[in-house]
């Protein structure tokens, strides 16, 4: 996972056959920390991630996942059974992120004990010929070369550089300096910082929640498991690690634009709320928008859908009122808010009676076909549809409170009703009737807890810091050496500059400058003899060779 | 707050006239391409192949062949390129002027025409945003626009920084390309954003995406350069091609040049798209209640940072370096993919491009 | 060269093996111990007796009736109480219905007093349930789930229904999540009225 390679750490991680006395394990170790292996795992990793954004996925859009069950009867128990409808949960998705944090583990820990160990350390001595440098440069000073030498020490120490002179077994004057070994530790950072935010992610799977309840206008609820219409602890959380606040829908509001080719697309969601985040606290208010979540106690309470709760007053056949209660239909269409819903009235006697029926806000009419033209209330209608028969609860199985059995159940009329508000629909027969009184919108709300989350993006920062280090910083050395001038006063000094990487450039342009500021230390005027070699990046240079010679190979 | 119609009309004729404008300089580009002054072609008539390296390092006293140019200007002073010997991205050192004088007629109409153009383009931008009264990149016409004009401010900069007037036909020509077709096949009325999308962090997350595509457009285009290039150079040392015989690819720098060129442009776009993959993040953590939940276009926006990210490290090591543009390539049509095809088609949070 | 590669494919293939076993293995291995603090009923785990010792103090609370009369927990104080958690709309609700109904009135008011709350409900609609179902205890009207909050903090409440049996001390002598039956409910009143 380097993403600059040194040349010191080059042939260990191009090791592909085990030397014989390699033992297996440490070959394996090898092979999966090589940069081969990442690289092969980042491509599986991208790779592996396109079925889940072409198939419907578990954990996204469950409903989905079950029509294709419904439409691609074949195949879909084939895909079921290699996960591709829970990708990212897949035992063999999380294989390859695993493999490639341990590779990457693996690669970036030795790296950071040597980075830790280099930085205590000097730079190598000065090599004796400095012009075969990838940039090198002379001048004459007057200075005896020794002082010459002081007076490089004294520019480079200026200019932050790490210095190295010679040692009493050392021969000749020069020094030896080096820079930049923040590159080296964003890099680090970077992908230890992407190490974090793996582990933030799995601390939220643990230790957080989400949680969804819809709140007809005017109903309140108190954050507890079974008030939830559903609750998806973490792996670690259970049911009374709820926050205890409770919160009321005091109104809802839903704006629509009313002309213009986006007729119809909502321009604004609001629902109004009163809120306690404690029992016995006092009561707060605040708007909850789609990008305007509430936080009470760390819990973070979202708007995520909306719709209509129509009223029904169902009475049975004798007359008693067996049902009074807003129904909230679910949308089928989010541009319209035609929405669909069911009332059962369980209690009707002596026969149960139950209504499947469709909500527009704005009915209109094409041919028998009950439509909506505009997704806000104008001209709100009902289109109900009777049974009566046994309604399958009193068994005592759980049911959706959105669907009707109707197995045990007949029609009571042959067509579907039509009702605006106030309209009360007589069952033939006299068998009850039911009054459409009137509608109230709802809303839908998500709880989120994630502990997870602030680790996360502290994480990502630091990734992006990491990043920007490792791509503005090069890690460079500058040598100098003076020898006496064949003159007999005076002496000549050589710059050599070599730089790993330099994935910005620039660094010709430092070479330049610092050499202008050495031999200006000097006393000289004249630089001469400046040459940019060819190959501005030595460590480059260097991998093109090899990877010249890998091709002819 | 209403759309000012004038203005998203004033909009639409810049629109229109920048990509006029851009259509000219590319026709000025391959003018110079047809007619203009030969530049490394020439070299490959005066010296034989094989020296030809060696001369260039030595001319001028400061020639770099192997730099990119903008990392070159350690040195003398100005080192006007003498005819017949200037490398294919001249130097840094000659004013921008001049180097637009010694590049001809063709490229200086051509260059004069880019920057007309990508004015226009700039005004059409901004006139479309002030129009809307919001960032202008809520739909996927305006993000299109939004991104070729950042391409092509980001491209001109470069272009006119390392002097690589050679580029331009290329670069400019796919500005057109994707310009054109987001004006025939996905245009859309200015009009007011929903819900999901009122937020500042439309600015944030989008713009950065906007600009890091922008930049990875230039990248890719300057990948496909090195590839051609690249295999040009092989078949010419592999005995198969001549230097010079063909006209068009001898107009290309060379390979070298432009690896380095493509890399640092991945490496400036790389963390803009990571920033707006975090701001996207934060964002998605704000209107749907997580930092993540692996939607459609999410996921895609995963596959292009972990492909730009491969991209880095196989260039970065010995025996994957020739794979590695192929590896940006990639990354930069996994980019196209999630714009074209999984934000219209998939279904998803995501589904704001506003075709329906 | 194409040894190698398939070399790295091997070890790349046995390290996904063996970090897919050790997954499994922890998921098949890891939950469902049973709490030494209660005595299971029923063969399942879903209604227990908690041990002399290890009942939870029951959280006092009050509210109002679906016929609109104030009631509150001190009223019961010295007694045994059953309370229901249930919904007119909820299935399994009517299903325990008539459990409760009998239970009530074989246990009778002077030993183990019963009461309901009745959450995400409408007056209207609960009524017509009890008295459809023939139960003539009384229920408190909570269709925003605030006693079902209240008692969160002593026991879980996870779904509806739920029913709480609190002993003469204010103490939470057992638990039966999901529909109640005959026995389970028989078994644990008998043990708290001796």
């Amino acid at each position: 996972m380097t993403s600059t390679r040194t040349p010191e750490s080059a042939p260990a991680r191009e090791e592909s056959k085990p030397p014989p006395q390699l033992p297996l394990w440490k070959w394996a170790w090898r092979q999966l920390t090589s940069m081969r292996t990442a690289l092969i795992l980042l491509f599986l990793l991208a790779l592996a991630s396109i079925p889940g954004s072409l198939l419907p996925q578990q954990g996204i859009d469950p409903g989905s996942v079950q029509q294709y069950f419904q439409s691609h009867k074949l195949i879909a128990p084939w895909l079921n059974h290699i996960g591709l409808f829970n990708v990212f949960a897949s035992p063999w998705f999380a294989a390859i992120y695993l493999l490639l944090f341990i590779s990457l583990i693996g690669c970036v820990l030795p790296r950071t004990f040597k980075l830790a160990g280099e930085s205590r350390t000097p730079p190598p001595k000065a090599p004796r010929f400095l012009k075969r440098l990838p940039h090198s440069a002379a001048y004459v000073s007057p200075l005896p070369p020794r002082e010459a030498a002081d007076a490089a020490a004294t520019v480079l120490g200026g200019r932050r550089f790490r210095i190295r002179r010679p040692s009493a077994e050392d021969t000749g004057d020069w020094v030896s300096g080096e820079k930049g070994y923040l590159r080296e530790a964003g890099n680090l950072l970077f992908h230890l910082a992407l190490l974090g935010i793996l582990v933030s992610i799995g601390l939220g799977g643990m230790f957080g929640y989400k949680a969804d309840k819809l709140l007809v206008q005017g109903q309140s609820f108190a954050d507890t498991q079974s008030a939830l219409d559903e609750f998806h602890p973490g792996r670690l959380v259970s049911g009374s690690a709820l926050a205890p606040f409770d919160l009321t829908l005091k109104n809802f509001s839903a704006k629509y634009l009313m002309s213009g080719q986006d007729f119809g697309q909502p321009s604004s969601f609001k629902a109004g709320v009163s809120y306690t985040a404690q029992p016995g606290s006092p009561s707060k208010t605040d708007t909850i928008q789609v990008n305007h979540p509430l936080n009470v106690d760390s819990v973070k309470v979202y708007l995520i859908g909306h719709g209509y709760a129509p009223e029904f007053t169902v009475r049975d056949s004798r007359g008693h009122v067996v049902y009074d209660q807003a129904t909230p239909f679910i949308p089928a269409s989010t541009s319209t808010m035609l929405s669909d819903g069911v009332v059962k009235a369980s209690n009707a006697s002596p026969v149960q009676l139950g209504f499947m029926g469709v909500f527009v806000p704005t009915a209109v009419s094409h041919g028998n076909q009950l439509q909506s033209a505009f997704p806000a209330p104008d001209n709100p209608a009902v289109s109900l549809i009777g049974y009566r028969g046994n309604l399958g609860l009193n068994t005592g199985k759980s049911q959706s409170v959105y669907q009707l059995d109707t197995t045990a159940m007949t029609k009571v009329a042959g067509s579907p009703h039509l009702m605006s508000p106030g309209q009360t629909w007589k069952l033939p027969k006299g068998q009850g009737s039911i009054t459409f009184t009137g509608y109230k919108q709802w809303a839908s709300l998500q709880m989120t807890y994630d502990p997870g989350q602030i680790p996360a993006l502290v994480c990502a920062i630091l990734a992006l810091a990491g990043l920007l280090l490792s791509f503005m910083i090069r890690r460079r050395r500058v040598f100098v050496r003076a020898v006496a001038a064949d003159s007999g006063t005076g002496s000549v000094v050589t710059v050599g500059g070599l730089t790993r990487s330099d994935a910005s450039g620039g660094f010709e342009e430092e070479f330049a400058e610092l050499t202008a500021e050495l031999s200006g230390s000097a006393g000289t005027e004249n630089p001469s003899d400046s040459e940019g070699a060819t190959g501005a990046e030595g460590a480059e240079g260097a991998e093109g060779a090899t990877n010249q010679s890998e091709t002819k190979a | 707050m209403g759309i000012n119609q004038g203005l998203a009309a004033v909009s639409g004729d810049f629109m229109i006239a920048a990509l006029l404008i851009y259509s000219l300089a590319v026709l000025a580009f391959a003018g110079d391409l047809a007619f203009g002054k030969p530049r490394r072609a020439s070299t490959a008539k005066a010296a034989t192949a094989p020296v030809k390296e060696k001369e260039l390092a030595t001319v001028g006293g400061a020639s770099d062949s192997d730099s990119s140019g903008g990392s070159d200007s350690g040195g003398s002073g100005a080192a006007p390129a003498a005819p017949g010997t200037p490398p294919a991205l001249p130097e840094q050192r000659a004013s921008v002027l001049q180097s637009m004088r010694d590049a001809g007629r063709w490229v200086q109409v051509a260059v004069g025409l880019s920057l007309t153009g990508t004015t226009a383009h700039l005004v059409a931008v901004v006139t479309r945003g002030l129009a809307a009264h919001r960032t202008p990149w809520g739909n996927m016409y305006e993000f299109v626009t939004a991104l070729t004009c950042i391409a092509a401010i980001f491209f001109l900069g470069l272009m006119i920084r390392y002097r690589a007037w050679s580029l331009g036909i290329w670069v400019m020509a796919a500005v057109v390309l994707a310009l054109g077709l987001a004006e025939t096949v996905i245009y859309t009325p200015a009009g007011p954003l929903v819900p999901a999308l009122q937020s500042y962090w439309l600015s944030i997350h989008v713009t950065a995406m906007t600009l890091a595509t922008g930049i990875f457009f230039v990248a890719a285009v300057v990948g496909i350069l090195f590839i051609v290039a690249s295999r040009h150079e092989s078949r010419i040392s592999g005995g198969k091609a001549v230097e010079g015989e063909n006209g068009l690819l001898a107009r290309i720098p060379g390979s070298k040049q432009l690896d380095k060129l493509a890399y640092r442009t991945v490496v400036f776009g790389f963390p803009i798209w990571t920033f707006g993959v975090i701001a996207g993040a934060i964002w998605a953590d704000e209107a749907w209640g997580r930092y993540w939940g692996w939607d459609p276009v999410e996921t895609w926006a995963f596959i292009t940072w972990v492909l730009y990210a491969a991209y880095l490290h196989a260039r970065a090591t010995a025996g994957f370096r020739r794979w590695a543009h192929y590896i940006q390539l990639l990354g930069f049509v996994s980019l196209v993919v999630n714009m074209l095809v999984v934000q219209v088609f998939v279904t998803g949070m995501h589904s704001y491009a506003g075709l329906s | 060269m194409f040894k190698a590669q398939r070399r790295t494919v091997v070890t790349v293939a046995a390290v996904a093996v063996v970090i897919v076993a050790a997954a499994l293995v922890v998921t098949l291995t890891s939950g469902n111990g049973q709490a030494s603090d209660r005595t299971y009923i029923g063969g399942g785990t879903s209604a227990w007796l908690y041990k002399p010792g290890h009942r939870p103090a029951a959280p006092s609370f009050s509210g109002t009736t679906l016929t609109g009369s104030k009631l509150k927990s001190s009223s019961y104080a010295g007694k045994a109480l059953v309370l229901n958690f249930w919904g007119s709309w909820c299935g399994p609700c009517r299903g325990e219905a008539p459990t409760l109904a009998v239970l009530s009135q074989k246990y009778g008011k002077d030993k183990v007093s019963f009461l309901g709350d009745d959450v995400g409900d409408t007056p209207t609609n609960a009524q017509t349930f009890a008295k459809s179902m023939g139960i003539t205890y009384p229920s408190l009207n909570d269709p925003g789930y605030q006693t079902a909050q209240d008692f969160g903090k002593a026991v879980l409440i996870n779904d509806t229904p739920t029913t709480v049996v609190i002993d003469s001390t204010d103490h939470i002598a057992g638990v039966i999540y999901g529909a109640a039956t005959y026995g389970e409910l028989d078994t644990m009143l008998k043990k708290v009225s001796s």
